[in-house]
């Protein structure tokens, strides 16, 4: 469903990707793990169109949507939830979550009531200003927001940040469910590598803007080398 | 009763309320840029002033006042659009010196082309509506059929921006593009289309002011507006630039210390009366007085 | 180490003086040459740009804008006025630091309110103080003449200058010269204060606060104190060009300095270069002969200069100057210089920057 292929992002003089390629399915969860500053964020940015690759393609379908305005890329059905989740503090919850309809052609009210049934902490406080939510709750809210226009993509930012393992592990658990029924493609970006991967079929290391590992999950999982050195999972 | 709205202070209070929501909408008009791009128009009145002419001369030309006063606020409409995507979009994401100066040299441009074009003496359009005041058992209340129309036509506009931020998809789509116009692109809002909207909007508000301007009976000449933005800018200031109630309820508040400056002390000094009030709100509450002084998260 | 960096410093410093110092000399050479009409024009440029290079100073080298700037001319102005009407025979130098000092104080007034507001808000708040002038000269008459303004005649031209001159309108040229070289003068010694003032310790720490307020307080920059300083010095130059301004005219009314001096002072400015000293120098020349400009462009397309046109075509031109320049070359004329040395050389100059290319 996203393929992205040979792509080099830098920031002016710093060289951020070089060379990715990876590739994410329908109803697959994809996981993109890495330390800080391997890229992870950037790579979302510029399949939402937020960055200007220097080089290499970026193809929805068949589609390539590498020029492409961001908004345009969202009507398409891309959702990013991006880094530190992106709630309007200013707005109220439905406010939000009517902000996310704007991506495509679905009802507004069936969408939220929808929302509202799969996130009730959402519903019970609807006429309430976002900045009184917890972590936990805007994270919900801004997944919420995202489902609501009915994506095929769903690219997410690190969701786990700052959360409860308890909260993180529901999260995922819940992120592999939407995936299952709505046949989403889920990118998953995660320095919780441990968490991710429980969840993910599929999986891509990056390390200082490279690719240095990708395919199966559990292979990635079980990989003595790659578990030591780039994910910081140690037994 | 009658004694009461004939007294001293309600002419003042008439008088003032009359000149207030006149900055009151300039004030608006400055707040809704200022929401949607985080730019200070210094070119807004200038802006109102000549899309206002250009309505007037339709009115020399026999069109009707009311078609004209549409006429007008359409040309405003195309302005502040124009504005935006020519003058202000290259500027995005520059220091904001940049954007002031640019506005700045626009004002200098559209009241040298105004005063070129129909000259610097004053303009009047004659409204269908009498500009004598009422008289309620013989005595005088500063009131006239314009004076209300011009109360209501105020009330309108301020309750339709009110109304279109508060409970419209469209407002909704403006306020996130000012808010935060990354997450807003994320959720597929076409944010440059409100932007420029944002202006489009401030500007026929403004325009609405200049026209009233024009439609008094000391009517519009072309740097009329400089004083009146002044004062609609203080107003903006005192109402915290992020509330348009505080804005609206800060040009009146002026309009008033004006009246009764020019009452009680001196017609010379009546334009400090803005200056006197920000001076005093600003040591009260910097932040200003309608701004809800809870520090934005991140 | 320390000696070294102190002689450097002074290397510097009398660097310094020796470029003001000559073009001083070239354009008080310059006046001898050119006609009591031009000697006028050109003393009013001088005026001007010190008012400009107080400007330049406040937005290129602390970030902040200031609109009332004409504000803080005719405060000057006024001052000098005053002043000439009970102490005719003071010497000069007297008016000219009561201007400083009176543009100084008025700035510090505004300063202290309007630090704490940012760039749009302090740009208005600027304008709403120099809009408040007027009123205030109109309504206080006693003081300030009212409507007609105070009128005086302090700058008298010495004996042996006037023998330099002979011939027919000997007074006039003597007049009109010895004026435009006491201003070239005072521009000459305001903008070696500044040059200095720019590579000093203040001029490094505002330019801090200007990019980087955070890291400015950090290391240890009081942010209210420097940039209130910032805008004492602006406006203290501008009550010095503003009281230079009314001497070479001998007359200050409320409508001498009207808001489009300030957004005039800005375009001078931006046109010249925010934030240098020959960006402050161009906008003078350019003031006091763009009426000359204008009217040859004038000629040029036949529009006729007493239309309503002709004489709004220095505003419309001035405007779109300023917008042009602003979008397109947004460090100015004294910009252009560097880049083109950069191109030739490839060596980098740091010119103070606002905005942002
Ligand atoms: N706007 C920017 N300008 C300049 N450099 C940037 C910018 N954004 C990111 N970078 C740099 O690009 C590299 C990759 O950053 P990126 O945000 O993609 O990393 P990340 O993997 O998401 O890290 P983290 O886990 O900390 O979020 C880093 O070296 C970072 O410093
Ligand atoms: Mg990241």
């Amino acid at each position: 469903m996203i393929r992205v292929e040979h792509l080099t992002v830098n920031y002016g003089a710093i060289n951020a990707l070089s060379d990715v390629s990876f590739e994410a399915n329908p109803g697959r969860v994809t996981a993109v793990l890495g330390a800080n500053g391997a890229g992870k964020s950037t790579l979302l940015r510029a399949i939402s169109g937020l960055v200007a690759p220097k080089s290499g393609d970026i193809f929805l379908g068949e589609r390539s949507i590498l020029s492409m305005a961001t908004e345009n890329i969202a009507r398409l059905g891309v959702a990013h939830v991006p880094e530190g989740r992106g709630v309007i503090h200013e707005l109220t919850i439905e406010e939000n979550l009517r902000l996310g309809a704007f991506a495509s052609e679905v009802d507004v009210r069936a969408g939220l009531e929808r929302q509202y049934e799969l996130f009730p902490v959402l519903g019970d406080r609807r006429k309430k200003y976002c900045s009184t939510l917890s972590g936990g709750e805007r994270q919900m809210l801004a997944m919420a927001r995202a489902l609501i226009s009915d994506p095929k993509v769903l690219l997410l930012d690190e969701p786990s940040l700052g959360l409860a393992p308890q909260v993180t592990s529901e999260l995922m658990n819940l992120i592999l469910e939407l995936c299952h029924a709505n046949d989403l493609t889920v990118v998953l970006v995660e320095q919780n590598a441990k968490s991710a991967l429980r969840i993910s079929h599929d999986a891509v290391v990056l390390h200082l803007g490279t690719v240095v590992a990708s395919g199966d999950a559990d292979t990635i999982a079980n990989d003595k080398n790659l578990r030591h050195y780039y994910l910081g999972l140690v037994q | 009763m009658s004694q009461f709205l004939s007294s001293p202070i309600m002419h003042n209070i008439f008088a003032g309320l009359a000149q207030g929501v006149i900055y009151s909408l300039v004030a608006l008009s400055l707040v809704i840029i200022w929401q949607s791009t985080h730019v200070l128009n210094f070119a807004q009145g200038a802006m109102a002033m000549f899309a206002s002419y250009v309505g007037m001369t339709e009115i020399d030309r026999g069109l009707n006042y009311w078609l004209c006063l549409v006429l007008s606020i359409f040309v405003g409409l195309l302005f502040g659009g124009f504005t935006e995507r020519v003058l202000i979009r290259p500027l995005y994401g520059k220091p904001e010196i940049n954007a002031i100066v640019v506005t700045v040299g626009f004002l200098g441009v559209l009241e040298a082309v105004a005063q070129a074009v129909w000259t610097s003496t004053t303009r009047n359009i004659a409204t269908p509506l009498s500009q004598i005041y009422f008289h309620n058992q013989g005595r005088l209340v500063l009131l006239s059929p314009f004076v209300i129309f011009q109360f209501a036509l105020a009330i309108v506009i301020m309750l339709f921006v009110a109304g279109l931020f508060r409970f419209t998809d469209l407002g909704l789509q403006l306020r996130a593009s000012a808010l935060a116009p990354e997450v807003a692109r994320l959720l597929g809002v076409r944010v440059n289309r409100m932007l420029t909207i944002g202006w489009m909007l401030s500007a026929a508000v403004g325009t609405v002011a200049a026209t009233i301007v024009a439609s008094g009976s000391f009517g519009l000449y072309p740097s009329d507006m400089d004083g009146i933005l002044i004062a609609g800018f203080i107003a903006a200031v005192v109402g915290g630039l992020e509330s348009p109630v505080g804005a609206v309820i800060g040009g009146l508040l002026i309009g008033l210390a004006e009246q009764f400056i020019l009452s009680y002390w001196s017609a010379d000094l009546a334009p400090l009366g803005g200056i006197i009030l920000l001076v005093v709100v600003l040591m009260l509450r910097p932040q200003g007085l309608f701004t809800k002084s809870v520090s934005r998260r991140v | 180490m320390k000696r070294l960096a102190l002689f450097a410093n002074q290397g510097a410093t009398s660097s310094r003086l020796v470029g003001v110092l000559l073009l001083t000399l070239l354009t008080l050479a310059i006046t001898f040459v050119l006609p009591p009409v031009a000697d006028s024009q050109l003393a009013s440029g001088a005026a001007i740009s010190i008012v400009v290079l107080g400007l330049s100073w406040l937005i290129g080298w602390s970030g902040q804008i200031s609109l009332g700037n004409s504000g803080f001319m005719a405060v000057g102005a006024y001052a000098t006025g005053i002043w000439a009407h009970h102490h005719a025979s003071s010497p000069i130098i007297f008016t000219f630091v009561l201007a400083m000092a009176v543009g100084a104080f008025s700035g510090l007034i505004i300063a202290i309110p309007s630090t704490r507001l940012r760039g749009p808000y302090l740009a208005g708040m600027t304008l709403a103080f120099s809009a408040a002038i007027a009123p205030l000269a109109q309504n206080y008459t006693s003081i300030t003449g009212g409507e007609g303004g105070l009128f005086f005649n302090t700058l008298t031209t010495p004996h042996w200058f006037l023998n330099l001159f002979s011939g027919q309108n000997a007074t006039i040229d003597a007049n009109a010269q010895w004026t435009a070289d006491l201003a070239v003068v005072v521009a000459g010694v305001t903008f070696f204060f500044m040059a200095n003032l720019f590579h000093s310790h203040t001029g490094r720490a505002m330019r801090l606060v200007r990019d980087n307020d955070v890291a400015a307080e950090l290391v240890g920059v009081n942010l209210p104190r420097t940039r209130t300083l910032a805008f004492v010095v602006a406006a203290a130059f501008a009550g010095l060009g503003g009281s230079l301004y009314a001497l070479i005219n001998a007359t200050v009314t409320p409508s001498t300095f009207p808001l489009t001096l300030s957004i005039t002072l800005l375009t001078l400015m931006v046109l010249g270069g925010i934030g240098t000293l020959s960006g402050a120098v161009i906008g003078g020349i350019i003031y006091a002969f763009s009426s000359n400009l204008v009217g040859h462009i004038n000629s040029l397309t036949g529009i006729n200069p007493t239309s309503n046109l002709g004489a709004n075509m220095q505003g419309i031109i001035f405007g779109i100057l300023l917008i042009l320049t602003m979008l397109f070359t947004p460090r100015g004329i004294a910009g252009l210089g560097p880049r083109f040395g950069r191109l030739v050389a490839n060596r980098r100059r740091v010119a103070p920057l606002a905005t942002g290319e």
